[in-house]
């Protein structure tokens, strides 16, 4: 628990990232806090959740701060601090992820297929402060249920009667509450949730090696299973991307008030994307996005990592989560001798006896305009594996001289068409984009005919007619309607 | 409520405005990949009720489908399993259809069946199997005007439709969520549009509920029922956070169904000309 992580994190998008947890961070300073990318580990089973929320406060962590709602008071056995490092290797482990094949020259050649694994980590490393100390106080209405160090975490769980009285307390204990907190924090209050406000305490931290924060980890029994984002929501400008790992016995979870979209997977992809998948499924994901009119849930990973089942990744792109990891992520029904998680349920049904552990990572981007809801989710039967996967695939090698060879030349720049056409149904992005990567040479002098850039007119050409055929039958269902509607009318059917 | 003259059975315009929504699944929301399932359960439906129709009927004919004209009612049936039920086995499949189609036949009482047949498949098989799933949140929220005109289209157009559980029901609901969400808990509107524009409500609203064939006779209990069925379904949906409340309500309140019926004394619904009704009832 206590190793030197100096560099955290690994969001896979390679754009700057903002973040923010569920909760929203309290300011004491004028520190403008930027959001961008949050990740959150949840494990369900029954009514017992355990969620943990990475930290990577980028400022001065003086000003640090975080409230979260919460369903019931957590007692000081219900919170701990996690490796940082979990985050980083579930990151890795679902991230999307490209597969490289190679063709076998028909004139001689020999299959090879070989996984290359593209991680588009990014990283950042996140300093440390000081938060002054804090006094619990009644005239405001605000009753501190609990107060506890963790790590280098001082908590306060608090309840409150009604927003002012909360927002009155945080803000004459010095903290600044961003515009827009006070009208969620009402409905929240009403809920009868309780607020569980973090800060860093100083004396702890000295203690501690490295120089980061350590993810907060939760646990509590409550039927609900949701993530509040609208607090997160009120320090927040524009869109804010959410990663959530989630770890159930049954199957998949899934969001219940939001619709569910896999993110398109398996398909061809030019060559040359191989040197930026980074932005390539930057583009792919925010094209997607805007395509399903953004407010949408996208699985991007879901596996069995049962310790029992072998194949946790088909390819893998970084090792699977170990046992260890599972259990430091909160998966209490795996918990052996070995581990020193100790605030479990005993009394959880069916415990130590099933060890079927399903895993879920959901991909969120979500604004105000789009997500009036928290997340709510559910945990449902579906054990199918699923993975976002593209394909690229490098030509033979040696050279063509033979029928079959000449056939195969022919068939490539077929196929490079194609994936051409499919980058830009992917990418949203028109062909021209992708020219510059396109003309650098991507491949060996024996495939010169099909190279990317000779093709990308032609492609287009395709692409155009594909478009006349689908308008062709918009137009044709139109008249068939139409006719129906007619033949209605005049009473002949 | 009395049936009006109709030049169409009521059934034909509920499975055209099913497939529509199918349609609007498989070419918007990617639903494609679950055709399997859908051929599944309208096959093994068909055929279902085509065995405990002859035997219902002791007689082993191919025309005893058609001629009963329950194939209509099957196929509405199922293709709310299709709307709403889902799973990745295809015995699960059978199973829905199977319990759909023979609940109509075990669980009866005077001559009606008990349970709405899609929600029983449903309820059976989510629960039993453990499974199978209902997904709240397959239809997202940017539908709602779509669906509204689909459904309102619908009653306008078939009149059979009793509209007046549709309204008990959704009237309530929507107002208990109103009162909890927005005058008591503080919400933006937003929220609470969010909340009642689930394609899956206003499916279960329009189509599912509304089955005449198991909701009471009389009036004045059937607008009663429904808002029980409503009350109820709020009160789990809001405190207890089930999904899918309103079905599993509608499944446990429907043994009420016969005992308002004995108290309320009404004419019974049919759905075509009385002499079919006869023949079912054999």
């Amino acid at each position: 628990m206590k190793k030197k992580i100096a560099l955290v994190s690994a969001i896979i998008i390679a754009a700057p990232m903002l973040y923010s947890f569920c909760g929203f961070y309290v300011s004491k300073a004028d520190t403008t806090l930027k959001n961008k990318t949050s990740q959150v580990i949840l494990v369900r089973d029954g009514n017992r959740n355990v969620i943990t929320m990475y930290n990577d406060f980028k400022g001065d962590t003086k000003d640090f701060a975080m409230v979260v709602p919460v369903p019931v008071t957590l007692q000081k056995s219900d919170v701990k601090v996690v490796d940082q490092g979990l985050f980083q290797r579930l990151n890795d482990y679902s991230a999307p992820r490209l597969v490289e094949y190679y063709d076998e020259n028909p004139c001689d050649g020999s299959y090879k297929r070989k996984d290359f694994s593209s991680n588009m980590a990014a990283i950042k490393s996140v300093s440390l402060g000081s938060v002054n100390e804090d006094k619990a106080e009644r005239e405001y209405h605000v009753k501190v249920e609990a107060q506890y160090i963790v790590g280098e975490y001082d908590i306060i769980i608090l309840s409150a009667k009604e927003s002012n009285g909360l927002k009155n307390w945080l803000t004459d204990n010095g903290y600044k509450i961003p515009k827009g907190a006070e009208e969620v924090l009402d409905p929240y209050i009403k809920s009868n949730l309780k607020f569980f406000v973090v800060k860093v305490n100083e004396a702890e931290k000295k203690k501690l090696p490295g120089n980061f924060l350590r993810p907060i980890q939760i646990s509590f029994n409550s039927p609900k299973f949701m993530l509040p984002i609208r607090l997160g929501m009120a320090n927040a400008d524009g869109d804010q991307d959410l990663i959530v790992y989630a770890f159930t016995k049954k199957g998949r979870i899934e969001c219940t008030n939001y619709r569910n979209v896999n993110i398109p997977t398996g398909n061809k992809i030019p060559l040359f994307v191989q040197k930026n998948f980074g932005a390539f499924y930057d583009n792919l994901f925010t094209y997607q996005w805007n395509k399903e009119n953004q407010d949408v849930s996208f699985l991007e990973y879901a596996w069995d990592v049962s310790p029992q089942n072998f194949m946790k990744c088909d390819p893998c792109i970084a090792t699977a989560p170990s046992e260890q990891d599972v259990v430091q992520a909160g998966v209490w029904w795996l918990n052996k001798d070995w581990t020193d998680y100790s605030d479990v349920n005993e009394q959880e049904e069916g415990d130590g006896t099933s060890p079927n552990v399903h895993f879920t990572r959901l991909h969120f981007r979500y604004n105000r305009n789009h997500f009036a809801q928290d997340l709510m989710f559910q945990v449902t039967p579906n054990k199918e594996n699923y993975q976002a996967r593209y394909v690229i695939t490098h030509p033979a090698t040696g050279s063509f001289t033979c029928d079959a060879g000449k056939k195969y030349l022919q068939d490539l720049k077929k196929r490079r068409r194609g994936e051409l056409n499919e980058l830009t149904a992917l990418t949203g992005k028109d062909i021209e984009t992708w020219q510059n990567m396109a003309e650098v040479k991507n491949d060996g002098e024996n495939v010169k005919d099909a190279a990317y850039a000779s093709l990308i007119d032609q492609s287009k050409e395709e692409r155009q007619s594909g478009n006349r055929s689908i308008a062709g039958f918009v137009l044709l269902g139109a008249a068939v309607l139409g006719t129906g509607a007619f033949m209605r009318s005049k009473g002949i059917v | 409520m009395q049936l009006k003259a109709n030049r169409w059975d009521a059934r034909y315009f509920q499975m055209a405005f099913q497939v529509t929504f199918l349609c609007y699944g498989f070419i918007f929301l990617h639903w494609g990949t679950e055709w399997l399932n859908y051929f599944l359960f309208i096959g093994t439906g068909l055929l279902f009720q085509f065995i405990a129709n002859s035997i219902d009927k002791r007689k082993f004919s191919i025309t005893s489908l058609a001629l009963g004209g329950s194939w209509k009612s099957v196929l509405v049936s199922c293709l709310s399993l299709c709307l709403l039920l889902k799973t990745n086995d295809w015995y699960i499949c059978i199973a829905a259809s199977a319990v759909t189609i023979f609940s109509k036949y075990i669980f009866r009482y005077k001559g009606k069946h008990i349970f709405n047949p899609s929600a029983m498949g449903i309820a059976a098989v989510v629960y039993l199997s453990g499974n199978a799933w209902i997904s709240p949140g397959q239809w997202g929220s940017n539908m709602v005007l779509f669906f509204a005109i689909i459904c309102l289209g619908c009653i306008v157009v078939t009149k059979v439709q009793k509209l007046d559980v549709t309204i008990a029901f959704l009237g309530t609901f929507a107002a208990l969520l109103f009162a909890r969400q927005i005058v008591y808990l503080g919400w933006p509107t937003d929220f609470f549009v969010q909340s009642v524009t689930t394609g899956g409500l206003l499916l279960f609203s329009f189509f599912m509920i509304t089955d005449p064939k198991t909701t009471p006779d009389h009036p004045v209990a059937r607008i009663v029922w429904a808002i029980t069925v409503a009350a109820v379904a709020f009160y789990l949906t809001a405190f207890k956070f089930i999904n899918g409340a309103p079905i599993w309500v509608l499944v446990c309140s429907q043994p009420l169904v016969p005992v308002l019926d004995h108290f309320f004394k009404a004419k019974r619904f049919e759905w075509e000309k009385p002499f079919l009704e006869l023949r079912s009832l054999l």
